[in-house]
């Protein structure tokens, strides 16, 4: 049976999957980056192999802020931007998406299609204030587990407005509306409503969005958010079930359009695989170059911009 | 001997350094842009000012730490024109002592000023040497920014990897040679043909993007993430008009054109090159680019203002637009990934 | 027959020719329509419609245009290129009339100010009234009946404001531009809240526009924008004539970003700097002008 691999590693978590040539999911994988996405992977790699014994991998892809690394460590046949990766993954669940939402820990985008075709994204500019860290940083301060915010979201009748545009400011509001005694469930209702807000401000902002939605990410498990979404945008969004895994599961579709007679490998775990941060010297960009050795043997650099840097 | 530092702006420090190392008796340190740059500048600047301020006082800070005792800075329109008493006021309080000259202030060169400046410094002016170097240097601009204009939309199909960037540098080597005039239009023609011939892929030739948006964020490579040279490797021809030749002299005789062109979506002139990047957005719509990019150092207010004029043109003529804002604190990998998505983008919309 | 309805919005240029405007057509037997004190809801929809890397106060102004479409005729919306070269304005003001125009589908009357070509603001009225078609020399007498009158009132204002300064309680100069200090959101709440602290609220407008722009020299030699030379006039007027300076800003606003920094180099006086960025939050303002008037009054009092 012919399987397909593919990996989402993004700066909080990293994601895999295994899919077999329809999409069908035969088995998948989740856990946190925790800084180190080549430890990360490979503990992935390993959660993945479980899998039964006939299969053979035609293609492996890579998506996520670590995808070029990741990729190269794989010997990965496709390597994509995670916009197009989610698009993709979720176009094969839901053939008339017209948008698609995702909020992510870092980042956050909005991906407008017609016809399964992408026709406009954005993503977000200024800062963190609409993305997942600052609701884990916020759930850390209140001291609440984040798993909980959507839930106690939904109790609330009366969120808290959050001045909300940048993280420091919203922070330091928090802070205060803290200190004056609001309720904590009408707090963590006004920051998930203060997510949503700040998303169509920034993200969304000038993007006519259209059903059906579907929302993923990260947040999208936060109950509140997806309730202030509906709120606000007076839209249903859906929210599948595998959601974080719409960019793997893209990517490992992309991957099977790539296909070729090659048969690829999980066995990653012996393989020594190192980076290097060096400053080249070699003319006056100074590039902050990331070397990566495979086995010790040097086998690409990363963020030269000229041809100096490259050896 | 004086040592002056003159910002960088993308390659045009070869003519600055040519002019004033020619006119004025002095050594020129040179402070290409790199991260401590930037570290430099942002750290001791206000903190939503636009970025060429923070570049340039980074610049400066290095050059003063270099021993530079004497600082240029351009001035010129919008917040630029304001950057010099702010900047010499914050490198004061660093406790710096240095000299400080603004070029183009209310505007304008004024000759008799600069002079003043210069001869404060106990240093000789001479008028004819100077309206003559300042003639040389201008017209090594244009050639620059003529070759340019060749070079960004052929760059990305170039056979061999990287033989446009060696002759440009080998190019502009030999302009900070230029004995006369004819020398120089001489250069100018030997390396066009040879540029002419850099043998090219035309099969690797699939998109073309236009680039709009704030002056020094387009010019200068740092500042943009090398964004350029990103979209040539993708196989994307480039179209920039904006160039220190538009500024100094085009600008002034095109904007009645572009305004005129632009009827049915302004009527006046905005702030900085705002109208300017509108009139280009629609030439590039209505002349089939398969998508524009506009970019700015974050807090630009006139491009701020020109967005949703901009949205609006690319909307009607189903062109898709990228925005990038570009903040100190921009992560390279993230303006990577925006541009694979965008090119992602133009592909499905061509090939389905 | 009706009246010609003529919407004026309440926020940026509003404090300095609303009242003009106002009159104007009054006089001229128009009716006038002013969008009221600006309110959380009008920020929304004008932060709606803005470019989130918009400015505070442009958002309000959208909001306010917003407001008055549906309400009049016509709507004015300025646009001042500039006060003749060393006296320029934020670029925002420049592209204003185009940014409305395509943002709303609006009859906008077009209120242009070009010193630099010769357009001044006898001319932006008598344009205005032109559209009209009311004769120039009607237009003319009027404008001057109505300017006198402001100036006027302007002349009294000054008065009353430098009144405050022979008070023996703890002075703070609020440093703002007027479409900040003025706004209901932005301004109001934070003057509101010094008064209520028996503080002595003084405004920048403590001598005539010359004399200001003079007195800007003594700081800043360098200085183009016009009402932030006159804001830092204000500022040396006042050296040793209050305890302390409130630097108010709204984020991101491009001309305080500069001619504040210098100021706060410069000045000798104690100073807040504040910067507002969204309308939602009093509290952090708060705690940090309680403290700075503490301060302030300790250093009176020991």
């Amino acid at each position: 049976m012919k399987a397909y691999v593919g990996i989402d590693i993004g700066s909080i978590s990293t994601k895999g999957v295994v899919i077999d040539q329809f999409g069908n999911i035969i088995k998948e994988s989740y856990i946190w980056t925790e800084g180190n996405p080549i430890k990360a992977v490979k503990k992935l790699i390993n959660n993945l192999k479980e899998i039964p014994k006939d299969i053979e991998i035609k293609g492996i892809g890579t998506t996520g802020s670590g995808r070029k690394l990741i990729g190269l460590m794989l010997g990965a046949n496709t390597i994509k931007n995670e916009i197009t990766a989610h698009a993709v993954g979720t176009l094969h669940f839901y053939k008339d998406v017209r948008t698609i939402l995702e909020i992510g820990g870092q980042d956050s985008k909005i991906i407008l299609l017609e016809n399964g075709i992408i026709k406009d994204y954005a993503m977000n500019t200024l800062c963190a204030a609409g993305t997942g860290a600052f609701l884990t940083s916020q759930a850390k301060r209140l001291e609440v587990p984040i798993e909980e915010f959507g839930d106690i979201a939904l109790k609330s009748n009366n969120p808290v407005k959050i001045a909300s545009r940048c993280t420091v400011f919203a922070e330091s509001d928090l802070i205060h509306k803290a200190g004056v005694g609001y309720n904590t469930k009408d707090i963590i209702a006004g920051l998930c409503k203060s997510i949503v807000l700040n998303y169509l401000n920034n993200v969304g902002k000038g993007k006519k969005i259209k059903g059906p939605i579907v929302f993923q990410g990260g947040v999208s498990k936060n109950k509140g958010v997806v309730h202030y979404f509906e709120e606000i945008l007076n839209e249903k969004i859906i929210v599948d079930k595998n959601s974080h895994l719409m960019g793997a599961i893209g990517v490992a579709l992309l991957s099977k359009e790539r296909e070729t007679d090659k048969v690829y490998t999980l066995d990653i775990e012996n393989i020594s695989f190192e980076t290097r941060g060096v400053e080249c010297n070699g003319c006056s960009n100074h590039c902050d170059l990331v070397k990566i050795y495979k086995n010790n043997k040097h086998i690409d650099t990363f963020g030269n911009k000229c041809e100096v840097g490259g050896k | 001997m004086y040592k002056i530092v003159i910002p960088q702006m993308g390659d045009y420090s070869t003519p600055a350094k040519y002019l004033i190392s020619h006119i004025i008796d002095c050594e020129i340190i040179s402070i290409p842009i790199t991260n401590k740059t930037l570290e430099l500048g942002s750290s001791n600047s206000p903190l939503f000012v636009c970025t060429p301020f923070k570049y340039t006082l980074g610049s400066f800070i290095e050059g003063l730490e270099k021993g530079a005792d004497v600082l240029i800075q351009f001035g010129g329109g919008c917040r630029y024109g304001y950057y010099f008493e702010l900047q010499k006021q914050i490198l004061e309080d660093l406790g710096y002592k240095f000299e400080m000259i603004n070029l183009i202030t209310k505007g304008e060169f004024d000759y008799k000023r600069i002079k003043k400046e210069i001869e404060r410094l106990g240093l000789k002016l001479n008028k004819l040497k100077t309206l003559y170097y300042i003639f040389l240097s201008i017209k090594m601009v244009k050639y620059m920014d003529k070759i340019d204009f060749y070079i960004r939309e052929h760059i990305g199909f170039e056979k061999e990897n990287g033989s446009f960037i060696k002759l440009k540098k080998q190019m502009l080597k030999d302009f900070s040679t230029t004995k006369n005039y004819f020398h120089l239009k001489y250069m100018y023609l030997k390396y066009k043909r040879k540029f002419k011939k850099i043998e090219l892929d035309n099969s690797k030739r699939k998109y073309k993007v236009g680039i709009i948006g704030e002056l020094y964020t387009l010019m200068e490579p740092f500042a943009n993430y090398n964004l350029e040279y990103e979209l040539a490797k993708m196989g994307i021809s480039v179209k920039r008009y904006t160039n220190v030749n538009y500024l100094l002299f085009e600008k002034k005789y095109k904007i009645k054109d572009y305004l005129s062109k632009t009827k049915d979506y302004i009527k006046y002139k905005m702030g900085a090159d705002a109208s300017d990047n509108i009139a280009r957005c629609k030439y590039l719509c209505k002349h089939n680019y398969d998508g524009i990019i506009h970019m700015k150092s974050s807090f630009c207010t006139p491009e701020i203002g020109a967005m949703p004029i901009i949205n609006k043109i690319c909307k009607k003529y189903d062109v898709p637009v990228l925005y990038f804002s570009f903040d100190t604190e921009t992560s390279e990998v993230g303006v990577k990934t925006r541009l694979e998505a965008f090119f992602d983008m133009i592909e499905m919309r061509r090939t389905k | 027959m009706n009246k010609i309805k003529i919407g004026i919005p309440r926020a940026l240029y509003y404090y300095e020719y609303g009242i003009l405007y106002k009159k104007f057509f009054e006089k001229l037997n128009f009716d006038v329509v002013v969008s009221p004190k600006t309110n959380i809801d009008i920020f929304n929809k004008g932060n709606l419609l803005a470019v989130d890397e918009m400015c505070l106060p442009m958002k309000i102004f959208l909001g306010h245009v917003n407001y008055l479409k549906d309400k009049c005729d016509y709507i004015i919306i300025p646009r001042i290129d500039n006060y003749g070269i060393s006296n320029q304005t934020c670029t925002n003001f420049l592209s204003l009339y185009d940014i409305c125009n395509n943002l709303f589908d609006i009859n906008i009357l077009n209120y242009n100010i070009d010193y630099s070509n010769n357009v001044d603001e006898i001319d932006g009225f008598l344009k205005m009234a032109n559209k009209f078609n009311i004769d120039s020399f009607k237009a003319l007498s009027t404008y001057e009946k109505v300017k006198e009158e402001v100036e006027k009132e302007n002349k009294k204002n000054i008065i009353l404001n430098r009144k405050k300064l022979k008070d023996k309680n703890t002075k703070i100069l609020i440093l703002s531009h007027s479409y900040n200090l003025y706004d209901d959101l932005i301004g109001k709440p934070i003057i509101k809240f010094l008064e209520k602290e028996n503080i002595k609220v003084i405004f920048p407008n403590v001598a005539e526009e010359e004399i200001l722009l003079d007195e800007a020299k003594k700081i800043s030699k360098d200085l183009y924008w016009k009402t932030s030379k006159k804001l830092v006039g204000a500022l040396s007027y006042l050296t040793n004539k209050v305890d302390g300076v409130i630097f108010l800003t709204s984020f991101p606003c491009a001309l305080d970003s500069l001619a504040f920094e210098l100021a706060m180099r410069k000045t000798k006086l104690p100073y807040l700097n504040l910067v507002v960025d969204n309308l939602n939050g009093f509290a952090g303002i708060e705690t940090r002008l309680e403290s700075f008037v503490d301060i302030l009054r300790r250093e009176i009092y020991v």
